[in-house]
């Protein structure tokens, strides 16, 4: 009998990992870092402890799309391993979290009903979370959307992303009365409000995409023209708010950043030197000099990857974004009901556009919008959000239940 | 079910524009690197702003006046022939933007996007350039022209390749004055800056050789002419253009020789301006010309709204009119090609260049025999020894300052294809006192190195 389907991408994906860990693994005078290579083996077992139960559990469950996200979290902690082991371990303890939520979420909105319960909550926490953090944020970078307790620093708008689409697909479920729309919508209005007030224009554009995928998807035709009535009263809100100084300022360099090399178009202007600098094949992990410029493995990391690991490598990456996407929609077309299609769509999407602004942003194609590229940047809150965004894929894939115990 | 179905199709319009955006992106980057790479922040190839890792320099007989040595740029050893390059070269904090060292950095380091730096980081050389300038005759230029500030260009009218770009003043590479940016006299004045590239003079009786064109294509009885000179060309209303002299009586030829300014101011002044400008521009005024990747001054000439007091001063070189040394050389190459075109001015060795036109083959051939007659009968041949020379000298006036001086000429000979062109800044000398034996010491050199070396060999053989 032949092995599992999953079995030959699962070696090669570990083969790549291995080749990858061995080269951050020693620290400089040649001795082994014990601490990144525990982390390494403890990775490498969950990975295929999860392939064999998955198997187990849900028996006819497709890979497909763990093996795109280990794949690039094995990435991520390779180029955060390489700038300190501290920020590894927190990495990777964000990548377990964010691997609970996912199968958490998993389990949660495998019954429609049960997902049903959680709306309200869910909706109202999310608003009242965005509150508190504007109330308390921090300015960090120029946004205001940090919200720390303790020692710990969050980024409240990756967790209430989660929610936007679990709130909005349970919602639209449910459209028969206009009257659960219309409280999609004011809560949409409040989400996207809320971000543009702590000034994160990155992740209020990733909301409003996601709202506009959730609806359209919902609503087909005749409903649409409401939403762009209301898209484009956003818009113009939006407009209102890049005449304030400090979106402008964002907004000045934008095709522009070779006359700011050293002002506004920094980062850009290192991303693209450097990133040629790499060549296709590269220059090795942490041999690259992108990464002593600010933010380089957070929203620079597209630079990053193309400057060390080659820009071969980097276009592969971001190819695995339109495959997570391509799959979100196979999935969504056979799914159970309209609440998995839907999310499903809204998360694929969510993340294929969060790439784009972060792939284009700092390649002067968008302006820059300091969002991460979801999986690959360091960062606690974007790699849980990403992996609990995942669930709703996983849970659209009919091939999930088919074969497993309800 | 069925209609959600149908619009997840639509949802694939994303995943195409995340491709296009990226497929654009790839190509940007395909196109673009050599120019983004070589930026002087890029810390692989710099380190605190001085190029690191780059190929050898070296003149048209392989000595090497640059190269990487364990990760350090190293010059060549003789003082002279560093500060006789100096402008050719470049230094490598990028001071002097016509240098080789800016111009052709992504070539200098041998970039390719598939590997990168890699290579270049791990050898730490890139790609080696040969340039065609000769470092023997760049240093006999440059203590030809001794201690005037000015430029000495050598250019190959068969190959287009230039052999000597001198600018003064200079420096030593390896001991750059600390007074440079504090001085307040002028004995720095433009010492980035390639004058034989980037200068802009007023050329004096140099231009005469293009209103002597412009009589050529618009005259037709230019050859049978004589013109009366008693020391000045007056206009109607009695303005005057000053001659250097009382001339007399004398035909075209002579009108050159002598270096008229009653001839030459009149005939501009009967041209008038649709056709002194028309010719000028055919001979490369306003018009922009590159060295390689080296975007050179362009010469100026502007007569459309001239008075024709303006535009015979314009006629002798004098009024708005500006010329780019290598420009000039060009010119006069098409000249000694005796078809009105020369190849393109290039600094690399063997490089094939396109023609550049300046003027038709018959104004040509005879504007050749015209320069020629002016060393012949006037300058006389004994001040340029066994060099066929052809040429036109100047003085030109310039506002506050005593006058530059001039040689614009080049050698008949067939074995020293070479144009040639001095200016000294402010010298107040006469071309045929000071630039002639300029230009002939840096001839001589030539001479030596290109025929003598040569038949000395055949004898050995």
């Amino acid at each position: 009998m032949n092995g599992p389907r999953w079995l030959p991408t699962m070696l090669l994906i570990s083969i790549f990992q291995v080749i990858t860990f061995y080269q951050v693994i020693f620290v400089q005078d040649g001795t082994l870092n014990t601490a990144v290579g525990i982390v390494f083996v403890i990775f490498t077992a969950i990975e295929w402890l999860w392939a064999v139960l998955s198997t187990i559990i849900l028996s006819k469950s497709s890979l497909a799309l763990e093996c795109i996200a280990f794949f690039l979290t094995g990435i991520s902690l390779v180029i955060t391993a390489s700038c300190g082991t501290g920020l590894l371990i927190k990495q990777f303890v964000a990548f377990i979290i964010g691997f609970i939520c996912y199968i958490g979420l998993l389990y949660v909105v495998q019954n429609t009903e049960r997902a049903e319960k959680f709306r309200k909550p869910m909706a109202v926490a999310s608003i009242v979370l965005l509150l508190i953090t504007l109330v308390l944020a921090k300015n960090i970078n120029g946004a205001y959307n940090w919200l720390v307790i303790g020692g710990l620093s969050i980024q409240t708008s990756e967790l209430v992303k989660v929610a936007f689409i679990f709130v909005g697909a349970a919602t639209l479920e449910k459209l028969q009365s206009s009257r659960s729309l219309t409280q999609y919508v004011i809560f949409a209005v409040i989400c996207i409000g809320l971000l543009f007030l702590m000034r994160d224009l990155g992740t209020a554009l990733i909301f409003f995409f996601t709202f506009v995928v959730l609806a359209f998807m919902r609503s087909g035709d005749v409903r649409t023209i409401l939403f762009l009535i209301l898209g484009a009263a956003m818009l113009a809100g939006l407009i209102v708010l890049m005449r304030s100084d400090y979106i402008m300022k964002r907004f000045a360099t934008y095709r522009h950043v070779w006359d700011f090399a050293d002002g506004k178009g920094y980062q850009q202007t290192r991303v693209l030197t450097y990133s040629v600098s790499g060549g296709w094949l590269g220059l090795g992990i942490g041999n690259g000099h992108l990464r002593d410029v600010f933010a380089a493995t957070e929203d620079l990391v597209f630079g990053v990857l193309c400057e060390e690991w080659g820009i071969l490598i980097a276009f592969l990456v971001a190819w695995a974004f339109i495959f997570i996407f391509i799959h979100s929609i196979r999935c969504a077309k056979g799914a159970r009901s309209a609440f998995y299609s839907i999310s499903s769509c809204a998360a694929g999407g969510l993340l294929l556009f969060q790439a784009a602004l972060n792939i284009f942003g700092v390649t002067d194609f968008l302006p820059l919008t300091g969002v991460t590229l979801p999986f690959i940047s360091r960062g606690g809150s974007s790699t849980i959000s990403c992996w609990a965004l995942l669930a709703f894929i996983k849970a659209a894939d009919n091939r999930t239940w088919a074969g497993g115990k309800r | 079910m069925n209609r959600i179905f149908k619009r997840s199709y639509i949802m694939y319009v994303f995943a195409f524009a995340f491709l296009a955006g990226l497929m654009i992106l790839f190509f940007t980057m395909e196109v673009n690197a050599g120019k983004w790479v070589v930026k002087d922040y890029n810390k692989h190839l710099y380190s605190n702003g001085e190029l690191l890792a780059a190929g050898a320099i070296t003149d048209r007989m392989g000595t090497v006046l640059a190269e990487t040595v364990d990760g350090e740029r190293k010059f060549n050893e003789d003082q002279k022939v560093r500060e006789a390059t100096l402008h050719v070269v470049g230094d490598t904090a990028g001071f002097i933007a016509t240098g080789v060292h800016s111009s052709m950095k992504s070539d200098l380091t041998g970039y390719n996007l598939l590997q990168g730096v890699y290579n270049l980081k791990k050898e730490g050389t890139g790609h080696d350039i040969q340039l065609s300038i000769d470092s023997r005759l760049c240093v006999a230029a440059m203590e030809a022209l001794g201690k005037y500030q000015g430029t000495i260009g050598v250019y190959n009218y068969k190959t287009g390749e230039i052999y000597c770009a001198v600018s003064l003043p200079t420096y030593d590479v390896y001991n750059k004055p600390k007074d440079i940016a504090t001085d307040k006299t002028d004995k720095y004045e433009g010492i980035y800056m390639n004058r034989y590239f980037s200068g802009l003079y007023t050329p004096g009786s140099t231009f005469k050789i293009v209103t002597a064109c412009c009589a050529l294509e618009n005259m037709t009885d230019i050859n049978n002419r004589y013109f009366t000179c008693n020391g000045a060309w007056t206009n109607k209303v009695g303005n005057k253009v000053t001659c250097n002299g009382v001339h007399g009586t004398l035909n075209f030829d002579q009108a050159l020789q002598h270096s008229c300014n009653t001839a030459f101011a009149g005939l501009a002044a009967e041209l008038g301006n649709e056709k002194m400008q028309a010719t000028a521009e055919e001979c490369g005024f306003n018009r922009t010309f590159y060295v390689d990747k080296i975007k050179c001054a362009t010469s100026y000439y502007d007569v459309t709204k001239a008075y024709d007091i303006d535009r015979a001063w314009s006629g002798i070189g004098q009024y708005t009119t500006l010329i780019n040394p290598c420009h000039a050389t060009m010119m006069v190459g098409a000249i000694a090609n005796r078809s009105g075109y020369t190849p393109q001015a290039t600094l690399i060795k063997g490089a094939n260049t396109s023609n550049e036109s300046f003027m038709g083959s018959v104004q040509a051939k005879r504007l050749d025999k015209m320069l020629r007659s002016n060393v012949e009968k006037y300058y006389g041949d004994h001040r340029f020894p066994n060099l066929l020379m052809c040429g036109k000298t100047g003085t030109a006036e310039v506002s506050g300052d005593k006058p530059h001086t001039w040689f614009l000429g080049y050698s008949q000979r067939p074995d020293l294809p070479l144009a040639i062109v001095v200016v000294c800044e402010n010298s107040g000398g006469y071309g045929i006192d000071l630039a002639i034996p300029i230009a002939n010491k840096v001839m001589q050199k030539a001479y030596e190195l290109y025929v003598l070396a040569y038949a000395n060999l055949g004898e050995e053989n």
